[in-house]
């Protein structure tokens, strides 16, 4: 089916080998040093633990001004270096999946990332007789609608 | 910032042709709920059975002006996605910038990868 969910898809290319690149995913060290912190927003890390195994769980726990936020998720595929799958959301809530395809380059690599907003959506499009791609348009034609 | 719960409840209310049909109809401005049903082939029943289901997501608000119920679309769930989507986009292109300079900063100071020492997975 020609169907695509809710999401959003950043690409950028990396100097750094797809090894590199990959394990800054799951290294607790270098994921303090990038995803979270002081030097993204005014943050303090509390925690960063990552059982880096499929099915295994990850836990970011941060603490912004009084309240403490912990990202949390689940490890769907880990394909070291081209493919990492894991949901992805704050405290209970693990309604969103990221996926993450990594591609060798000549030189470094390029890294697709998608984070897709329900993992059960594909059900849902399964269901329907039209595809994401025109809900996504529907949604789009609404808001110009309302303004 | 808007629960991806709720946001899946907006969702699946736009999940299905006839509600969002239902939905282009009140862009166009407030409307009795006969009126939105007579388009559609089936009961007027059945069509205030989808316009239960926008109003429980929000998407819809009723009013009743003497005998007649008004509906008119509530844009604020629509905007919630839109934010959402440009929420994430945000956050993860700041992110792979870092990574990014993380990844050049380790290579022009050590000329090594940070983490070439550690142990293979």
């Amino acid at each position: 089916m020609n169907a695509e969910p809710v999401q959003v898809r950043v690409v950028k290319r990396f100097s750094a080998s797809s090894e590199r690149v990959f394990d800054a995913w799951l290294d607790p060290a270098l994921i303090a040093q990038w995803m979270f912190g002081p030097k993204l927003r005014e943050e303090e890390i509390l925690r960063i633990a990552v059982n880096a195994r499929v099915g295994d769980s990850f836990s970011f726990l941060v603490r912004r001004q009084d309240a403490e936020i912990n990202h949390v998720g689940q490890y769907l595929e880990i394909e070291r270096p081209r493919r990492l799958v894991f949901t992805w959301g704050i405290a209970d809530s693990d309604s969103s999946r990221v996926t993450i395809d990594i591609r060798p380059l000549e030189a470094g690599c390029e890294l697709t990332l998608t984070h897709e907003l329900h993992r059960d959506w594909a059900d849902y499009a399964d269901r329907t007789e039209v595809g994401w791609t025109t809900m996504v348009g529907v949604l789009a034609e609404l808001l110009d609608a309302t303004g | 910032m808007v629960s991806s719960r709720q946001l899946d409840h907006t969702l699946s209310a736009l999940a299905d042709p006839t509600r969002r049909a239902i939905l282009r109809r009140l862009a166009r401005g407030e409307t009795r709920v006969t009126d939105v049903a007579r388009p559609f082939a089936m009961s007027l029943a059945a069509v205030s059975k989808h316009v239960r289901v926008l109003e429980r997501a929000g998407l819809v608000r009723r009013r009743r002006a003497g005998r007649d119920h008004l509906l008119s679309l509530e844009a604020e769930p629509l905007d919630d996605v839109a934010r959402w989507i440009e929420a994430q986009r945000a956050f993860w292109t700041q992110r792979l910038a870092a990574l990014d300079d993380m990844l050049q900063n380790a290579e022009q100071a050590q000329g090594t990868p940070p983490n070439a020492n550690r142990r293979k997975r």
